[in-house]
């Protein structure tokens, strides 16, 4: 993420498990500021969302508001790309293969992505309004580097995470300097098995 | 045995007729009951089969139902406008879906409940409330299953909207209400109930309308208790009777409560269709059971109309009637009858001999004493119930013991069988009977006058009296009777006969050959001799007995040539007691044996002390001489006393000659061969014959003082008197002549040579001490 003019000096590194202490990969890990306003991120940097095997691909994607996300159908089928979002309501009908369309996220918030031919393709954009935000890895881990000292509140937010708006929020005193951990264990529920058909 | 006692049947038709209807009734019911317990056991196993069938029905009616409304739910929940309107909160769109959905699928109840507990398509603020709560449950992932809305069970079926996330559920809710279960009832092939229960939070069961009365207590237990590993069906006690019941349990959508599914049959059916076959089983087993009685009736009394004739006949038997029934037939029952009429027939005539043996004498065929005595009962009762008198007239041969003993048992037999057919033939109108011996009685009831008695015994006397010819004899019989008269000397039959037996004695005193009444004076004298008795047992003993001597003066030699010994009783109470009186009983109760002993003794001790020329007379009685021994205690009183035998001189009289005479004459000679003298006392009174003086050399012979007494009196006494005594010293016999009172007698006496006197003249019977000093008397001046 790239720095804003603030001084800035504290890195946070954030590990995120479920009770059984599995690490949830692909949680988004935002931080805004407390008592001050939280700077708007530069725009800047490429992001897609490919279909393939019927599938989406990342299941999350975090990207800054005001990014534009190229869809790429690398399957030999059609797929209708949509969202009801209230962020972001778009549909693609993405014909043919290798068809590519762009499309700007302008506002933040989580938009959820479907396939209005196949009910189980779904993935995730968080659109989010801070320079502080990213997915955790294969590990769970996410590291924020030049955070500014002070009080932050660090959100984790995951599509099947059992809690109001899939998301659970903590607030961080950072300090001038150094490396501060955090470690969240997040209830999960579990993923559906076969949206669409019911259970 | 109390069921045989309870049951004791007076007739064995009626028995046999219970027996067998009972047996009947029994095998009926038992075929009765197994048919019921075959016919329910097929009913319950039907019932269950059709309500598994039907519980299995329902499961896939159900399941059809929910794939049904799933799939409408999930066609909808995935259209691209209906998401796009759910996912944008477009109300209007969404509930124009859902009504153009409830009209599709023909359903009253759909709506959409959203992720954040939105509901749309609900009106009713309960039912808004359930479907709000739904939002949580389903989110566990069962979509499908019971739940309460607004109170009442529904059936829920709920598809997830997918907007793609999951934004809301599109749900249908099947009511279960009386409707739904009636078209269920409709597809089952047995008229079943079905019914929908939910379960509340105490643990009770309730219908499907949650504002309803609780269920039945029974259906909440047996829902209670099987619901859980439902599928089996079990019975259940009801309010309506027992039926059959499944209890079903339901899914349910989780955090709803438990909800089961109730089919249920009533037994009553279930059973309806056998009643027809009970009824008639029960008509049949009814005809079959009258069948039987009457049946059995009808046997029975061919077999039991032989036996009740012979039961009557058996009773009349009892009661000692001649008895026959009639032999109708050849089988064992026959037999039987005609058994029974030999038996019956032969007891007759066994009872009568019995009777005739019982009651009759063997020898004469008279009534025996046991006849006597039960009709002298009946006599005596028979008196004391009418009035007039009774006569017990007790007879007895005079001479009958000497002709038995003479003659012979067989002769005195005959002679006592030809005097009772003489008496039975002369005394018809009198009760004859032999007691024993030739005891014979005679009862004769009479009024007024004893006159008749008189008569009676007259009669009796004289049948007895004529010649009796048995074998080459000529009997001459003589009878006494004592006659006792009831009730006034006899209350009961042994007192008359003993009043009358007294009499018989006193007929025997007064001479034989007559009849005395029975007077109080007799009954006296009778107690007195028994009290004489007792006392005489104890004189001996007592030292009550005393000798006193007379002394017989030896004319020739004038001097006292001996003593006879004389017994006398000095009784403490009565004093001198009358040898005439105690002798006679002694004699009857044999004491006179002992008391002879001792006498034979005494008198021997006595005569030792006198001088050698002095002897001294013992008499015997004729009772001492028929028992043994007699020589033995002469010889040890001799023995004892050193007496010479020549000085004992033993007086005897001519009764002993009556009995025996064989016996007696060998034993006088036995007493002769010791050297005792033997002599004939009392001589010419009584049965005085003079063979005795043949038969055996007496010593001395006695002139009896009758003779003595009417010397001077009567002419021809003192010629009898010269010729015993000429006949006497002829015999080489010594006379003594007793009763001597007179100086003339004694002049008669001494002149015609009498060898010895006793008597008064010279001294009467003196103690011993005073017979000493009279040892030196003379005859001269006694006589003085």
């Amino acid at each position: 993420m790239p720095m804003t003019g603030t001084a800035n000096a504290a890195d946070l590194d954030v590990e995120v498990h479920g009770p059984n202490g599995a690490p949830i990969a692909g949680a988004v890990v935002s931080v805004h500021l407390v008592g001050q306003p939280t700077p708007r991120p530069r725009p800047a940097g490429a992001f897609a969302v490919d279909q393939q095997d019927i599938q989406f691909r990342p299941f999350i994607l975090t990207v800054p508001v005001g990014a534009s996300v190229m869809f790429m159908n690398h399957d030999s089928v059609r797929h209708h790309v949509y969202s009801f979002s209230p962020a972001k309501r778009f549909e693609l009908k993405l014909a043919s293969r290798q068809q590519n369309q762009s499309v700007l996220f302008d506002k933040a918030g989580i938009v959820p992505l479907g396939c209005n031919i196949h009910d189980r393709m779904i993935a995730y954009v968080d659109v989010v309004d801070t320079p502080w935000a990213k997915t955790a890895d294969a590990n769970g881990h996410v590291a924020l580097r030049g955070l500014p000292a002070g009080a932050v509140s660090v959100s984790i937010w995951h599509p099947y995470l059992r809690a109001p708006g899939n998301m659970i929020l903590k607030t961080v005193t950072l300090g001038e300097t150094g490396t501060h951990a955090e470690r969240f264990v997040a209830p999960m529920r579990a993923p559906p098995r076969d949206p669409g058909t019911g259970y | 045995m109390q069921f045989r006692r309870a049951f004791g049947f007076r007739q064995l038709r009626t028995r046999l007729a219970v027996l067998y209807a009972g047996l009947f009734a029994i095998a009926m019911l038992c075929v009765s009951g197994l048919l019921y317990g075959v016919v329910v056991h097929n009913s319950k196993a039907q019932v269950r089969q059709e309500l598994i069938a039907n519980g299995t029905v329902f499961d896939r009616l159900w399941d059809q139902q929910t794939s049904q409304l799933r799939g409408a739910a999930g066609l909808l929940a995935r259209d691209f406008g209906f998401r796009a309107a759910v996912a944008t909160h477009d109300r209007s769109t969404i509930e124009s879906a859902l009504t153009n959905l409830r009209h599709r699928v023909g359903l009253s109840t759909a709506f959409i409940v959203g992720v954040d507990g939105e509901v749309t398509g609900l009106t009713e603020p309960r039912e808004v409330q359930d479907a709000a709560a739904l939002s949580t449950r389903l989110d566990d992932g069962v979509t499908a299953g019971v739940a309460s809305l607004g109170g009442q069970a529904h059936k829920i079926v709920a598809a997830p909207i997918m907007a793609p996330a999951l934004t809301g559920w599109v749900v249908f809710a099947a009511e279960l209400d009386q409707h739904e279960m009636r078209t269920l009832e409709r597809m089952s092939a047995i008229p079943l109930t079905a019914a929908v229960y939910l379960r509340r939070p105490d643990g009770s069961w309730g219908g499907a309308d949650e504002s309803a009365s609780a269920a039945d207590p029974s259906v909440s237990r047996f829902i209670e208790a099987n619901w859980r590993h439902g599928g089996q069906p079990a019975d259940i006690d009801g309010p309506n009777g027992q039926s059959i019941a499944l209890a079903k349990p339901l899914p349910t959508i989780p955090g709803a409560p438990s909800a089961v599914l109730l089919l249920q049959y009533p037994m009553r059916l279930a059973l309806g269709p056998y009643q027809g076959l009970e009824i008639a089983i029960a008509v049949i087993g009814l005809l079959g059971l009258a069948l039987v009685v009457l049946a059995t009736w009808r046997m029975a009394r061919s077999i039991t109309l032989p036996i009740s004739l012979l039961d009557a006949a058996a009773d009349k038997l009892a009661d000692g009637q001649l008895a026959s029934v009639p032999v109708s037939s050849q089988d064992e029952l026959g037999r039987l009858a005609a058994t029974f009429n030999r038996m019956s027939a032969d007891i007759v005539e066994r009872e009568k001999r019995i009777t005739q043996l019982a009651f009759n004498d063997l020898l004469t065929g008279l009534p025996n004493r046991a006849n006597f005595n039960q009709h002298i009962d009946h006599q005596l009762r028979l008196v004391d119930r009418r009035g007039g008198e009774v006569a017990l007239l007790c007879m007895d041969l005079d001479n009958f013991k000497s002709i038995n003993d003479t003659l012979g048992h067989p002769t005195g037999d005959e002679l006592l069988r030809r005097i009772a057919t003489r008496l039975s033939e002369e005394l018809g109108d009198a009760f004859v009977a032999r007691l024993g011996g030739d005891e014979f009685v005679l009862v004769k009831p009479f009024t007024g006058e004893s006159g008749a008695i008189d008569e009676l015994a007259r009669r009796a006397l004289a049948a007895v009296e004529g010649p009796i010819t048995v074998g080459e004899h000529v009997l001459e019989n003589k009878a006494s009777i004592g006659i006792a008269i009831a009730p006034a000397y006899g209350a009961n039959g042994n007192m008359l006969l003993r009043s009358a037996e007294l009499a018989l004695y006193k007929a025997k005193e007064a001479g034989r050959g007559t009849y005395r009444f029975f007077e109080e004076s007799m009954n006296a004298l009778a107690q007195e001799r028994r009290a004489l008795e007792v006392d005489l047992h104890h004189a001996l003993a007592n030292g009550e007995f005393e000798l006193h001597y007379q002394p017989l003066f030896h004319l020739a030699a004038d001097r006292v040539g001996g003593f006879e010994a004389l017994l006398r009783w000095n009784h403490p109470t009565r004093g001198s007691v009358s040898p005439c009186e105690f002798i006679p009983v002694a004699e009857e109760t044999g004491l006179i044996v002992p008391i002879g002993t001792w006498v034979m003794q005494e008198a021997c001790r006595q005569a030792a002390r006198w001088p050698d020329h002095v002897r001294v007379a013992v008499n015997v009685s004729s009772i001492q001489f028929q028992r043994p021994g007699l020589s033995h205690v002469v010889l040890q009183a001799l023995q004892n006393s050193g007496l010479a035998p020549a000085r004992l001189e033993i007086e005897i009289t001519e009764s002993i000659f009556l009995e025996r005479s064989d016996t007696i004459l060998q034993l006088l000679h036995t007493l002769r061969g010791l050297g005792v003298r033997i002599a004939l006392d009392d001589f010419g009174t009584g049965y005085s014959s003079l063979s005795y003086l043949q038969s055996f050399p007496f010593d001395k012979i006695k002139i009896d003082r009758s003779f003595v007494i009417a010397l001077e009196s009567r002419p021809g006494a003192a010629a009898i008197v010269k010729a015993i005594i000429d006949l006497a010293g002829a015999l080489g016999m010594e006379t003594t002549a007793e009763g001597v009172e007179e100086q003339a007698q004694l002049a008669i006496l001494a002149k015609q040579g009498a060898t010895s006197i006793q008597g008064f003249l010279f001294s009467k019977a003196v103690p011993a001490a005073q017979a000493t000093a009279l040892l030196k008397s003379k005859l001269k001046q006694r006589a003085a």
